[in-house]
């Protein structure tokens, strides 16, 4: 406890407090577990990255579909190659936090799930979702039958605006609308 | 940004509100846009926000520190990475710092015991946290199995929580005081333990049976004092008890109704009718929560079937295969389960018969007989559910109809349960008190006797006798149980009397035996603990020992023992939390006989958590069918409600109805329990008190405060209904609004096609677009913010829109033939110029110094700009249009003013020229339905699949530039200088757009060939040639323009043909049409890519490569970078045309400045040549 304590500043520490949904436990915990991850050359280091596969190590990612997704849309990294600081972590747990509001999760499950990075989902993302969540083994992937079938649904409940994509606020509309998103949407570490 | 705020900072305050309005919506517009633009340096607007003001006004000074501090309490919810989160709040905060100080001296202490308050507020939290039990714990199952089993203990901390409360309850204010104040142990008669009881008194069985020392202690009512007041302080012990009795339920039920109501509240979905099953199958499918790869695995497969199940259902909406069977199979399987609800219910009734029989006939019970009873209730609660789920099997009912069925079946089982246990112990009880009754009679005397008979209930007389009859073991007195009811009071003394013998023995024992809610108590303490004992053995043995089993048996076994029979227990939550509704239900009904029942009920519960915690982290899976957690939140307290009420129901009916026991507990020697009260209340208080109480429980004041209650409730719900009903009609409301502006939408594009009077004047098209604005809120309730910045721009956009659009259509009119070319110059000159102007602005660009002519600067300009796809065509297409108004006005601000307008514009443009692109497809649309009119109505989703691409296309598009948060405000001001030309212009528009309109869209089409196809060709770019079978269309389409004339008729006819696939003539004009396009600019520059081009023009004589092309450059543009790049050149393309169609307008006007003709009037030569030759 001294030494993680020590490492975050207390002003930092209640910035950080400030900026996230999460409380000092939660952040010294998530200091914590992200010291863990780096070696010890770099513990000094406030900037420091974690390459994404370290990180998609962790327990509470690892099975994870969209573990690279989340990575990649919390990265601040200009590379693009999903790595994380400690900010950008606490980005990510704060996102996925219990007290985060709606619109907030919402929002980043919209960047996790566009795969593309465009600013909509389109049936491209959308078939990567699905195959995402079902695997890419023969027997649970579904059939392109089925899957035209599926991405058309989601399309016809979901795109009010019939442009053949979902954009954000579609999205959020129909988030917004599910009872458990947002006890779902979340990552505790 | 500082320099924008200076030219236009003379008018002061007005602009600072302005200002202030404009920097809210750029903040809540980034976070729509945020994605876009956090790789880039995108942290300079806030910068330039909060450096701007600067000013002395204490007025603005205070809103922007007002705005300061919305922005430091709201960041948090803001999608930015955390480095820009945290120089925004450092910003925020330094400015708050300096200004507030200055402000005043006070609003400075204000702030700083604010942020004391927030600090110690924060510090609570963090200490409240800590001790939140179990949040460790239940956050590790989280992580592991998904917020579904969290949630069975969550909802066990929940009751965990309940249950203390009422243990507070009972204990500090009935077992402490009692403890400390009452008469110590052994000192009366009702707390002594009988003579012939002493010796087994601290037999184990004995104790086990709740028996000996347990059963006269502080656990049972039974020993507690009837004392009035006791100790010193004179605690009216009796009164405490009755009211905390009373408390429990009111806690309960306060409690679960707040809670309720807190649910409802945060759950929207209740609310609406709408279902988005597929949606919500995919997008909140996946539970983030799992860590554990078990449970992903397992969560995996049931997203699949979950998918799969929801896609064959969709396939096969209802497919009835063999209904008979079903039917009856269904029919068989619930009467099996009626069945075995009655079996149980009649096998707890008679197991309680059983007992009691069994007490009256042995002095002596052994360990089985003493704990038959719960022993057996607890048996039925375990096994029957497993039965129920067997039989559910038979009805072949969809997992999640099932799993009702069965939720339901269960807890109708639970109650039936308990329900027949109080039932039978009632009527035990009943028996007990009226044998007392017997003996004291028989003991004493006949009179009072006679005074007990006389306060008859049917019931008590029946059990009486059969009480009797039973102790008697005789038959002759069953002959006059038969005669019973018609009896005087005298033969049933003479009865009793002849008996007396007999029964003298048992009076000395059930004297202080038979206390019935002692009794009473001990069964439900009993029940409570074998359920306990049964819950941790099935635990042990059906989750815990199968695990082992499976897990390392299954290397030595014929078949995988983890996939097929035994298999790893699943986590059945829904059942598990109905089983915690049943304790909970145990607990309430026995609180009253039994005040340590909660006390027992807490211990239970912890055990229970570290217990089946550690079974599901150790040995289960999650159930496959997860019952979604908060859904059925509030489903699971809607049960535990009921549950309540029918819990209650019991032990109140035992209040009032029975007579509470003579000899023990706080009520013994009166004659209703209630009775307490009344006492009370005539004794201890004063005498009006007790007059006014009098008059207060007199049927005067009841019965009209009752029939106010029914009024009142009767108010609340009609208006509950009038607002369901008005929610109804909102609802109704947004959704015909919604296709109202659909077809509003349509028709104003169409209006712009056809009618002159409807484009005459912006105002109906400002009204719709301001319904549009509303649309966009209506069609996201959630999008809060968003929506509001959609609105808000979306009027001036639309504005914009149209203006553009007739300035184009004015040019189309205007241009006849032969004028279109010289016309058209000045806009293509003018090109390279903003060209250059412009990109040092957005961005260095190689093309700079690159020496050419107009011609190639102007394909520069698309090729250069193509490369980031999004903003290169909106950056520099804008620029132009805008350069061009600014050319025509006298008015040079500074050049960053219009860079800045450049930057708002850019999207509008952009936006608009898709519009554009739509309509002409529409119009082919409409000119081959030729029923103009008929067409808003018929295809109101061509008109929606224009707006989404303008929206998605300008996002991405915007968000790259910075200025973009001076959109609407500088377009305004755009509004306000252009004003006089546009009003001038307006009235010659007006006319002119009664045809304009039709050609505009061609027009529009008409030029970027040209253009495109030089660039192209001198730049060597090689582009899809689907994209230029695209551009080929358009060509053919302007090809048809100009053979028809106006082109009404003959061109709809051709399109008609392009759509009905007999593309045959339509293939030739446009075969004619680029051949005459493509030779005369391709021919001087460059040949390699002019064979190309006709033969992809050929091509596209075939129907399919003539509509795909376009719907793809349209709508899948997106898709690939280059399809992006291609699709932008074509916006981009039609810029140049509305730009040039403005130029021309305003030549016609007379407001033209020659200067733009000068530059490269020569370069243009060939271009305008082959337009001029296609043009005719």
């Amino acid at each position: 406890m001294g030494t993680t304590a020590s490492q975050l500043s207390k002003e930092s520490l209640s910035e950080y407090q400030e900026l996230t949904f999460l409380t000092k436990q939660e952040i010294l915990l998530a200091h914590k577990r992200f010291t863990e991850l780096l070696n010890k050359s770099e513990k000094g280091d406030p900037n420091v990255r974690i390459p994404m596969n370290k990180i998609n190590s962790l327990p509470e990612l690892k099975s994870n579909p969209f573990k690279d997704r989340i990575c990649c849309v919390f990265s601040t990294s200009e590379h693009k190659d999903g790595s994380l600081t400690f900010e950008d972590f606490l980005d990510l747990l704060s996102a996925f936090s219990d007290s985060a509001t709606l619109e907030i999760k919402s929002h980043y499950a919209f960047r996790i799930f566009d795969f593309d990075d465009d600013g909509t989902l389109d049936r491209s993302d959308l078939e990567k979702l699905v195959n995402c969540l079902t695997g890419e083994t023969e027997e649970t992937k579904l059939s392109p039958d089925e899957m035209r079938q599926l991405i058309s649904n989601i399309l016809e409940e979901s795109d009010i605006d019939k442009d053949g994509t979902v954009n954000l606020s579609e999205f959020q509309h129909v988030i917004s609308r599910s009872p458990d998103f947002v006890s779902s949407f979340k990552i505790v570490l | 940004m500082s320099t924008v705020s200076e030219p236009l900072g003379g008018s002061g305050r007005s602009l600072s509100g302005a200002r202030r309005h404009k920097s809210i919506r750029k903040n809540s517009r980034k976070i729509y846009s945020a994605f876009q633009d956090h790789q880039q340096g995108s942290s300079d607007d806030e910068d330039k926000v909060d450096e701007k003001v600067d000013s002395n006004d204490p007025e603005e000074m205070f809103q922007n520190i007002q705005y300061q501090k919305e922005i430091i309490a709201n960041i948090r919810s803001r999608p930015w990475p955390m480095r820009r989160k945290l120089k925004v709040l450092k910003q925020a905060r330094e400015i708050v710092l300096k200004y507030e100080g200055r402000l005043t001296r006070t609003r400075g202490y204000q702030t700083a015991g604010a942020d004391l308050l927030k600090k110690l507020s924060r510090l609570l939290y963090n200490i409240v946290v800590l001790f939140i039990p179990w949040e460790v714990r239940i956050k590790k199952i989280e992580s592991h199995f998904g917020s579904g089993v969290a949630s069975y203990f969550i909802f066990l901390r929940w009751l965990f929580g309940i249950n203390i409360v009422l243990t507070v309850m009972t204990g500090a204010f009935i077992v402490l005081p009692e403890l400390l104040a009452g008469a110590p142990f052994g000192t009366t008669r009702s707390k002594t333990i009988p003579k012939e009881h002493l010796a087994s008194a601290q037999d184990l069985d004995t104790i086990w049976s709740l028996g000996g020392y347990l059963q006269y202690s502080v656990l049972f009512y039974g020993y507690y004092g009837r004392v009035r007041k006791i100790g010193s302080a004179g605690y009216r012990l009796p009164l405490a008890y009755f009211l905390v009795g009373m408390a429990v339920f009111a806690y309960s039920f306060i409690i679960l109704l707040r809670k309720m109501a807190k649910n409802s509240r945060l759950s929207l979905a209740s609310a609406s009718d709408e279902s988005f099953t597929f949606c919500w199958r995919v997008f909140c499918a996946w539970d983030y929560l799992i860590g554990n790869p078990e449970a992903a695995e397992s969560k995996g497969a049931a997203i699949v079937n979950n998918i799969r199940e929801a896609i064959v259902e969709e396939q096969e909406k209802k497919k009835d295969t063999s209904l008979a069977v079903l039917i009856s199979l269904r029919i068989l399987a619930n009467i099996l389960v009626l069945l075995s609800l009655a079996g149980s219910i009649y096998i707890i009734y008679f197991v309680v018969d059983r007992s009691q029989k069994l007490e009256q006939e042995k002095p002596e019970l052994t360990l089985w007989e003493k704990n038959e009873v719960s022993v057996v209730v607890s048996l039925i609660t375990m096994i029957a559910p497993s039965a129920f789920e067997l039989v559910a099997q038979l009805e072949m009912y969809h997992p999640r109809t099932s799993l009702r069925f069965q939720l339901a079946r269960v807890l109708v089982l639970y109650l039936g349960n308990l329900y027949s246990l109080i039932i039978a112990l009632l009527d035990k009880v009943n028996s007990m008190s009226s044998a007392v009754q017997v003996s004291t009679v028989n003991w004493s005397d006949s009179s009072s006797f006679l005074a007990t008979i006389s306060h008859p209930e049917g019931n008590s007389l029946s059990t009486l006798v059969s009480d009797i009859a039973l102790s008697e073991n005789q038959s002759s007195t069953t002959a006059t149980i038969a005669t019973m009811l018609a009896v005087t009071n005298s033969r049933i003394s003479s009865g009793t009397i002849y008996n007396q013998t007999v029964l003298f023995e048992k009076n000395t024992r059930s004297q202080q035996d038979q206390c019935w809610e002692t009794y009473v108590g001990q069964e439900m303490l009993k029940l409570s603990i074998i359920d306990m004992i049964f819950t941790v053995v099935s635990i042990l043995l059906i989750d815990f020992i199968r695990g082992l089993v499976v897990r390392y048996l299954s290397d030595c076994c014929c078949w995988d023992l983890e996939s097929k029979f035994p298999e790893y227990g699943e986590f059945k939550i829904a059942e598990n939390v109905l089983h915690l509704i049943y304790n909970q239900g145990m607990i309430w009904m026995g609180a009253f006989f039994s005040p340590c029942l909660p006390a027992f009920n807490v211990l239970k519960l912890i055990g229970l958590m570290y217990l089946r915690s550690w079974a599901v982290l150790t040995c289960n899976v999650p159930h496959q069918q997860v019952f979604r957690a908060s859904r059925s939140n509030n489903f699971y307290l809607a049960m535990l409600l009921f549950m309540l009420f029918l819990c209650m129901l019991p032990t109140i009916f035992a209040i009032v109805r029975y007579r509470p026991s003579q000899h023990c507990g706080p009520f013994s020697g009166q004659e209703k329990i209630y009775d307490i009260i009344s006492e009370t209340v005539s004794n201890d208080f004063p005498v009006w008190f007790s007059k006014m109480m009098t008059f207060i429980t007199s049927p005067v004041v009841v019965l009209p405060a009752l029939l106010l209650l029914f009024m009142l409730i009767y108010y609340l719900q009609s208006i509950a209904r009038s607002l369901k009903f008005t929610n109804n009609q909102l609802r109704m409301q947004l959704q015909t609004e919604r296709t109202e502006d659909k077809k509003k939408v349509f028709q104003m594009a169409a209006a712009r096609l056809q009618v002159p009077e409807a484009a005459a004047d912006k105002q109906p098209d400002q009204q719709e677009s301001d319904i549009r604005s509303q649309e966009t809120s209506i069609y996201t309730p959630s999008l809060q913010r968003n929506s509001i910045i959609t609105s808000y721009q979306s009027p001036v956009h639309r504005g914009n829109t149209i203006r553009t659009i007739t300035q184009s259509a004015s040019r189309a009119d205007l241009n006849g033939g032969s004028v279109a070319g010289s016309v058209r110059r000045p806009a293509v000159t003018v090109l390279p110029k903003h060209c250059l102007e412009n990109n040092p602005n957005s961005r260095p660009s190689p093309f700079l110094g690159g020496p050419s002519g107009a011609c190639r600067s102007k394909s520069y300009h698309h090729m250069t700009c193509n490369p980031p796809p999004h903003c290169s065509d909106s950056i520099h297409s804008d620029p132009l249009y805008r350069k061009t108004i600014r050319s025509v006005h006298p008015v040079e601000g500074a050049r960053l003013i219009t860079s800045q307008n450049y930057g708002v514009r850019r999207g509008h443009t952009t936006r608009y020229l898709i519009v554009n692109e739509h309509e002409s497809r529409k119009k082919l649309l409409r000119s081959a339905t030729r029923i103009p009119r008929h067409y808003f109505m018929e295809e109101p989703a061509e008109i929606l699949e224009l707006y989404p691409l303008n929206v998605r296309r300008c996002t991405p598009c915007t968000t790259y530039h910075q200025p973009h948060h001076y959109r609407s405000y500088s377009s305004q001001q755009h509004l306000s200088e252009e004003e006089g030309d546009e009003d001038q212009r307006k009235g010659r528009r007006k006319m002119s757009l009664g045809k304009a309109h039709r050609p505009r869209s061609l027009s529009d089409l008409h030029q970027p060939p040209h253009f495109y196809i030089g660039d192209r060709v001198e730049n060597h770019i090689t582009i899809d040639k689907e994209k230029r079978t695209a551009r080929g269309r358009y060509r053919a389409q302007e090809k048809d323009e100009e053979e028809d004339g106006v082109g009404e008729v003959g061109w709809g006819g051709a399109e008609l043909h392009s759509q009905s696939q007999a593309s045959v003539r339509v293939a030739d004009p446009l075969f004619l049409q680029t051949r005459r396009h493509i030779h005369s600019p391709g021919r001087p520059c460059l040949s390699p890519t002019g064979p190309r081009h006709t033969e992809s023009h050929v091509k596209s004589k075939t129907k399919p490569k003539l509509e795909t092309p376009q719907t793809e450059s349209d709508s899948a543009s997106l898709a690939s970078s280059s399809d992006q790049q291609n699709s932008s050149a074509d916006q981009y393309i039609q810029v140049i045309n509305n730009k040039e169609r403005y130029l021309k307008s305003e030549p016609r006007q007379g407001k033209t400045s020659k200067k733009k003709f000068k530059t490269s009037f020569e370069l243009k030569n060939t271009e305008s040549n082959d337009l001029l030759c296609s043009n005719v």
